[in-house]
């Protein structure tokens, strides 16, 4: 029975990792509020009374036919928001119920930019009364979802056929940013002139992978960029602002049309933002001297490395191409509380639940600590054992698209890279959202770099409080995933 | 620190010799009959005046080398051979008489540590006759080297510098990570125990541009934490990625320019890809490169926009600060384990080289930690030569280590100045520094035959290094 199970699966992997006709549709959705609203990514929360930069939402529809039959879809969104939040994907795709004929609302996921500056998409990430005069929480979802399932609608019903093309570049645009100190211990974003500075924790992944999508006239129609970074250059302060995707679409669009639609994606970067860590001083000279600020900078040097991978990969753009889109729900071993941890987050909510004064950034470190003590409850109850999350992985040509919801540590995303069978892989973070919420997903290296302690901001990104999924949830990750890919490239695994 | 009028002189030479040679920096012995791309040393001299007077000056000298090591004919042990900057103290007696009023101690030779340039030390490779010998060939490296020195100090004329930072992807680290803590130097990464690159890189490109005074580009240093170890037949003398990117600067400034290659910190960097490498050959097809040609592409990119943006500071009035010094280092001891496991190595070697095997090289290799354990006895300490330099708002500081990228980075976090150049494989003979995660993991780079100095002594580095420097900006 298993022979011929496996027999059935292979040869409608082999039949949809056939080549076929691609078909392409894309639109843009414009998701900013023209009113005040609060904003998301800071430990308070900051109502933004005008606008830097505006936000999007960018949709690729994608489907591939064999003879005038659909063999597989996807439709992709990229938002200028900081996190997918718990429930969000889920409720935009129920909003999209009946609305997209013959498409299979699995095959559709969201996508975050990670800008700090979008608005707050749950009505308790923080107390409500910090939310003042500016637009709800929960005025902004229903709206959003009417923006982006617009555009989502119109991806959909204009999908045409189309070629694609894709390539490989290059551009310093995300660092890593945990700094380490000879006492062992690490800090994100932490003083490099200080005599205890020994190095900076990790790796960094500059590359920046591009797909291109063209019309039937090979005009470039959709490009995604995948980068391992977060959007977190300069920022808005108190506006709103979609950080450098806003000035790499600008240039772009200068270059390439004004119609381009430009995915941005992040690449697994939960220990890399655009934030230098060392030379600081001398990057400070060079953006004035270019009359820049970092978003621009930032943006300069994405569109510098699409301009060229454009040009290069101009020479191979193919129309027939393998698509398979495959949607899994997969379980990964949660981190577990210690007892020590649990002590410590129990008082830091005993604190603030006792203190009749109120703290700006309560709302925020009660959830923090909460988590960490809801989760030692269940597990004592044997309940916080396994994340769930949903992973999409893609062939297109010879490229594999594969993500996850993290703030995904960057070697994990060089450990798929490297096993992966692919000739591209193009990894997407802060992708889809399930009923918990994502966080980071720290290295062992990183966990290491400090316990738990009152200060969130201790060894923040790597501590109990601050990641769900820890190392061994995450080569859990690596491996289905690699698993994943190989399938559709019909290579066995080991 | 007051500023002086800045002079500057340039040259360059080829230092490829046109007979046979083996090449330095492989474990068996390649002899190179053809040129695939020339090496060639550069020379860049800078004083400063007030008036009549001069106020400082050095002379940097660039060599398409492996390392700045050469033959030491008296020299009791094969770890003393490694040990002494022969080859620079030479050159400077040599050139002496030839330089007039300059102190010989603030001229340095770096190396860009190709791995197809000629052999400077004897007995490390079984060389046939007929084929040019190390003797013969420092002889012929410090006629041509002198000749450029001299040019350059002789022909310093008025003129300006300035300097930028840009970026270029051109190393990766090149120290994979296992499951088991492990790490291997060139390490398979499609392995699923493959858990990451052991450390940090560095993509900084800092640039320093020397105008005449037409402001017209004489000269460039360009300092990259990559070492040039891309190309590698073994059968031809090649300069490695420094050609193509002299080649394509030249093109485009006049083929007067010269340019001045510094690897910057980083001993566990290096060009070879270590993943995506489907990715990275397709696109290097599609754009109709060689390896060499995309890897200078990506520098001179980087070179040509950042001496776009910074010439409108060009500046001709700048101080000038040089400061050499002896420091110590406490060297990396070698335990009675490590022999005993060397020991057993060398006897496995000597085993295969009476069988006709080319092993010389890593029985020396094991042979010099042998000689350590009783040397270390009474040398606990290194001794290098540290050159420090102020030049406007740059510092220019040297070690002659493959230097761990994170000590780079620890030396320009830590710097007062506005920009740091450090440069590796400068004024002497080092071996790989390597860090404390490095130690931890092992293999080739990090074990104790690969360095004489360990963290402990990298750390001591970093201090020196950052006393001197931020004591040039009070």
């Amino acid at each position: 029975m298993k022979t011929i199970l496996a027999l059935i699966i292979a040869v409608l992997t082999l039949s949809s990792t056939q080549a076929a006709e691609l078909w392409v549709g894309s639109a843009t959705a414009d998701i900013t509020p023209d009113r005040p609203v609060p904003l998301t990514g800071n430990t308070t929360v900051r109502v933004a009374r005008e606008i830097h930069s505006r936000l999007f939402a960018s949709v690729l529809a994608l489907e591939s036919r064999d003879g005038g039959r659909a063999t597989d879809h996807a439709i992709l969104v990229s938002c200028d928001l900081c996190v997918i939040r718990p429930g969000i994907q889920e409720g935009f795709r129920k909003h999209l119920a009946g609305k997209l004929p013959g498409f299979d609302l699995n095959k559709l996921f969201l996508a975050a930019t990670h800008t700090h500056a979008a608005p707050v998409l749950l009505q308790e990430r923080y107390d409500e009364k910090d939310y003042g005069d500016g637009m709800q929480p929960k005025e902004y979802v229903p709206w959003l979802y009417e923006r982006m399932a617009d555009a989502v609608v119109k991806a959909w019903e204009n999908r045409a056929k189309g070629a694609v093309a894709w390539g490989l570049g290059h551009a310093v645009a995300g660092h890593n940013r945990r700094v380490v100190y000879s006492d062992g211990k690490a800090k994100m974003h932490g003083n490099t002139n200080d005599p205890m500075f020994r190095g900076v924790e990790g790796y960094e992944n500059h590359g920046v992978h591009v797909l291109c999508f063209y019309d039937s006239q090979k005009r470039l129609q959709a490009a995604a960029i995948a980068m391992s970074t977060t959007a977190q250059a300069a920022g808005g302060g108190n506006k709103v602002s979609a950080n450098f995707w806003h000035d790499a679409r600008r240039l772009i669009r200068e270059r390439h049309g004004a119609d381009v639609c430009v995915l941005g994606f992040c690449a697994p970067a939960g220990d890399q933002t655009p934030r230098a860590q060392v030379n600081k001083k001398a990057e400070e000279r060079m953006l004035k001297l270019r009359g820049l600020n970092y978003d621009q900078e930032i943006g300069r040097r994405v569109a510098a490395a699409f301009d060229d991978i454009a040009g290069v990969i101009a020479k191979d753009i193919r129309t027939d191409v393998p698509f398979v889109h495959r949607v899994r729900q997969i379980e990964l071993p949660a981190r577990i509380i210690t007892e020590a941890e649990y002590a410590v987050a129990r008082k830091v909510c005993e604190e603030i639940d006792t203190r009749t004064t109120r703290a700006k950034n309560d709302a925020w470190r009660r959830h923090f600590f909460g988590l960490v003590v809801e989760r030692y409850l269940a597990q004592q109850k044997g309940g916080w054992k396994m994340y769930p999350m949903e992973l999409h992985v893609m062939r297109l040509g010879d490229v594999a698209i594969a993500t996850n919801p993290f703030e995904l540590f960057v070697d994990y995303g060089v450990q798929i890279e490297a096993r992966s069978p692919a000739v591209q892989t193009f990894q997407i973070q802060l992708a889809t959202s399930g009923p918990k919420p994502a966080y980071y997903v720290p290295t062992p290296r990183a966990v290491a770099g400090g316990s738990l302690t009152e200060n969130a901001f201790d060894n923040y990104s790597a501590t109990a409080a601050s990641s769900l999924v820890g190392p061994e949830g995450a080569q859990t990750l690596v491996n289905q995933t690699v698993e994943t890919i190989k399938e559709l490239w019909r290579v066995p695994t080991k | 620190m007051p500023a002086s009028e800045l002079w500057i002189g340039s040259a360059s030479t080829s230092i490829t010799p046109d007979r046979p040679v083996a090449l330095a920096g492989q474990m068996s012995t390649h002899i190179a009959k053809k040129v695939e791309s020339p090496c060639t040393a550069t020379a860049v001299a800078l004083e400063t005046r007030q008036g009549n007077k001069s106020v400082d000056h050095v002379i940097f000298v660039a060599c398409d080398l492996a390392v700045i090591r050469g033959e030491l004919e008296d020299s009791p042990t094969e770890l003393a051979k490694f040990l002494e900057a022969k080859m620079q103290n030479e050159f400077r007696q040599r050139v002496k008489p030839r330089l007039k009023g300059f102190d010989l101690n603030k001229l340095f030779l770096t190396a860009t540590h190709t791995h197809s340039g000629p052999v400077t030390m004897d007995g490390v490779y079984v060389i046939p006759p007929g084929v040019m010998q190390p003797k013969e060939y420092l002889e012929f490296l410090y006629e041509r080297l002198g000749e450029i020195v001299v040019k350059a100090w002789e022909t310093r004329r008025p003129g300006g510098v300035s300097w930028g930072l840009g970026h270029a992807v051109v190393a990766q680290n090149r120290r994979a990570v296992y499951a088991d803590g492990s790490a291997q130097m060139y390490g398979k990464t499609d392995r699923p125990d493959f858990r990451g690159l052991e450390g940090y890189e560095d993509h900084g490109v800092e640039t320093l541009f020397f105008w005449d005074a037409d402001k017209k580009l004489i000269a460039t240093a360009i300092n990259v934490a990559c070492p040039a170890q891309e190309a590698g037949t073994g059968r031809g003398v090649n300069a490695d990625f420094w050609h193509e990117v002299r080649v394509a600067l030249r093109r485009q400034h006049g083929d007067g320019l010269d340019v001045l290659g510094w690897i910057g910190a980083s001993g566990d960097q290096s060009p070879r890809l270590m993943y995506r490498k489907a990715a990275e050959e397709r696109m290097r097809k599609l754009r109709g490169l060689t390896r060499l040609e995309e890897i200078a592409w990506r520098i001179v990119q980087t070179v040509n926009d950042v001496c776009e943006v910074t010439k409108k500071e060009i500046q001709t009035d700048v101080p000038l600060v040089h400061k050499v010094r002896t420091i110590e280092l406490p060297i990396r001891k070698v335990t009675e384990e490590e022999v005993a496991k060397a020991k057993a190595e060398c006897a496995a070697l000597l085993e295969q080289e009476k069988k006709g095997k080319d092993t010389l090289a890593r029985r020396l290799w094991h042979e010099k930690l042998i000689q350590r354990h009783e040397w270390q006895q009474s040398n606990p300490v290194y001794r290098m030569e540290l050159h420090v330099i102020r030049l406007g708002d740059v510092a220019i500081a040297t070690n002659p280590f493959e230097l761990f990228t994170d000590y780079g980075v620890q030396i320009k976090a830590r710097s007062k100045a506005l920009q740091t150049f450090v440069i590796q494989l400068a004024a002497g003979p080092g071996t790989y520094l390597p860090t404390e995660r490095a130690v931890r993991g092992a293999g080739y780079s990090a074990v104790a035959q690969s360095n004489l100095v360990g963290p402990e002594g990298g750390q001591v580095l970093v201090e020196r290094t950052i006393e001197a420097i931020n004591e040039l900006w009070p």
